[in-house]
């Protein structure tokens, strides 16, 4: 096996890493000033609101909570991975320096946020004070994102969202039809099988994940036949937003998030429907 | 408070206004905290409206109690020196009897006390704690990484007042009344630093567990 090539972090000498090249993170901190990462930082973290002067100001440093993190556990217990570590060296550092950063730094900040941790919560389950480091967590995503230093893959899905509202680049003719082409293998198999789309006062209606209408087509068919068997009545939007995934959260693309969301519930009042019953 | 008037010594002044002052800093301050924290909170619209009282408590107990959290039964070597270090650093000093002696000199009211002997152990037993977490501090590989100086500031904040405490005790090193002088004034400090360093988790404590314990219910599960 090649022995891949490792990088020492600038800032941290105890943070060392595979070199990973990333378009989102190589290219795009290359149009970053010093200026405009201060001016974000400020404006992201400048109302220094209750939740953030909670973490800061409780914090003692105790490590505790690096038990929690899979990511500190499935590197033997390297202490740069542990969650308080993370935000040591992302929030704690920009406060420290007053949002002088330099890019190099951003770089950094993104790759720890955005690939060495999952904002699963579990930190909080086992800090005794029960400290909300996902929301610091997210609030440096969030420095990254409005900086659009993010990974390439990331930021693709987000892209998707705030283009066609799901995350495969799916169009609405193409939702539609899929739900029709499914209707019409199940047919086969079952009597009176519908899809039935935009049925107004239905009980139930169902969202998928965006890669399903465009990967995982068998889903459909299986949700289908699941929801004639149980005899429920339902439906599934034939406007959008349908995708019930939301990527925009993950990176804190606050638009975006809450088109989602809203489209999401409009669609369940036009159709007057009862609840909504989502993938995953 | 007059003695120092009539005889204005460091004794009396780290006995009378000095001791006033902390006590007002330490009050007064907590409450500014809390309250500054709280009106943040209201203004952070998602905050208040998502409070769940019953779950906090739930969060609460389970974390106050010792070994009742999943985390404290992952290390019961940390959890038992963190209980231990805890329970003396905030009871020990109420319930001491040369404390009470001291009010009841000022005010003429005392409260229950604990024995010389037992009080000398818990004393023991907080500088041992505090040596522990120094030492971990120094060499457990995720505290190191993200201790500064102001960690071992807010430790050696805890531990002198407990260290002279002990040695005035037993008279060792300096005079009685120059290690009585030396204990009263870090205890002042002390309790100034409380509500201004991040030993205010001493109330934070209760806000972020509130807020947490809260989540976790609107998740349905558990933080403990």
């Amino acid at each position: 096996m090649a022995v891949k090539e490792k990088i020492v972090s600038r800032d941290f000498k105890e943070y060392v890493r595979e070199v990973n090249p990333d378009v989102g993170l190589d290219e795009s901190i290359k149009g970053l000033t010093p200026e405009k990462i201060e001016k974000t930082i400020k404006a992201v973290l400048g109302a220094r609101t209750a939740r953030i002067r909670a973490v800061l100001e409780t914090c003692i440093h105790c490590g505790l909570c690096s038990k929690a993190c899979q990511w500190y556990l499935s590197n033997d217990g390297d202490p740069s991975y542990a969650p308080v570590a993370k935000m040591r060296m992302t929030i704690w550092e920009m406060l420290k320096r007053d949002g002088k950063v330099d890019a190099e730094f951003i770089k950094q900040c993104a790759r720890i946020v955005f690939t060495e941790c999952n904002i699963c919560h579990r930190c909080s389950m086992y800090c005794p004070y029960g400290l909300d480091v996902t929301f610091i967590i997210g609030l440096v995503r969030r420095v990254c994102f409005v900086l659009g230093v993010v990974p390439q893959r990331q930021m693709d899905q987000d892209h998707a969202h705030a283009t066609t509202l799901n995350q495969v680049w799916l169009g609405q003719n193409d939702w539609l039809d899929t739900m029709q082409w499914q209707e019409e293998e199940v047919g086969a198999e079952y009597k009176d099988l519908r899809i039935p789309i935009d049925k107004e006062g239905a009980e139930v209606m169902w969202l998928p994940l965006g890669a399903e209408p465009k990967t995982g087509i068998y889903h459909i068919e299986r949700t289908a036949k699941i929801m004639h068997a149980a005899g429920i009545d339902w439906t599934v939007p034939g406007k959008d937003v349908w995708d019930s995934s939301n990527m925009p959260m993950f990176l804190r693309d606050f638009a975006t998030m809450q088109r989602i969301v809203r489209g999401l519930f409009d669609n369940a009042i036009r159709l007057r429907i009862k609840k909504m019953v989502l993938t995953e | 408070m007059f003695d120092f008037i009539r005889d204005p010594s460091l004794y009396n002044l780290v006995r009378g206004p000095l001791v006033w002052i902390a006590f007002f800093v330490f009050i007064g301050g907590s409450i500014f905290k809390i309250r500054a924290m709280y009106i943040m909170a209201r203004n952070e619209k998602a905050v208040l409206p998502f409070i769940n009282g019953k779950a906090a408590l739930r969060s609460l107990l389970h974390w106050v109690i010792p070994f009742a959290s999943r985390n404290w039964r992952l290390r019961w070597p940390i959890t038992t020196l963190t209980f231990v270090f805890h329970i003396g650093l905030v009871f020990l000093p109420l319930f001491l009897l040369s404390h009470n002696i001291l009010i009841h000199e000022s005010w003429g009211i005392t409260w229950w006390t604990v024995s010389e002997g037992f009080a000398d152990a818990v004393t023991l037993l907080v500088i041992f704690s505090c040596v522990a977490f120094f030492l971990r501090r120094v060499f457990a590989s995720e505290v190191k990484f993200v201790s500064s100086s102001s960690d071992f500031l807010i430790l050696a904040i805890s531990f002198f007042p407990f260290l002279t405490g002990f040695l005035a005790f037993h008279e060792l090193l300096l005079p009685y009344k120059w290690m009585v002088i030396l204990h009263m004034i870090f205890g002042e400090i002390m309790l100034m630093a409380i509500p201004f360093t991040r030993l205010g988790h001493m109330f934070y404590f209760f806000m972020t567990r509130t807020w947490m314990g809260s989540q976790f219910a609107l998740w349905n599960s558990k933080d403990w």
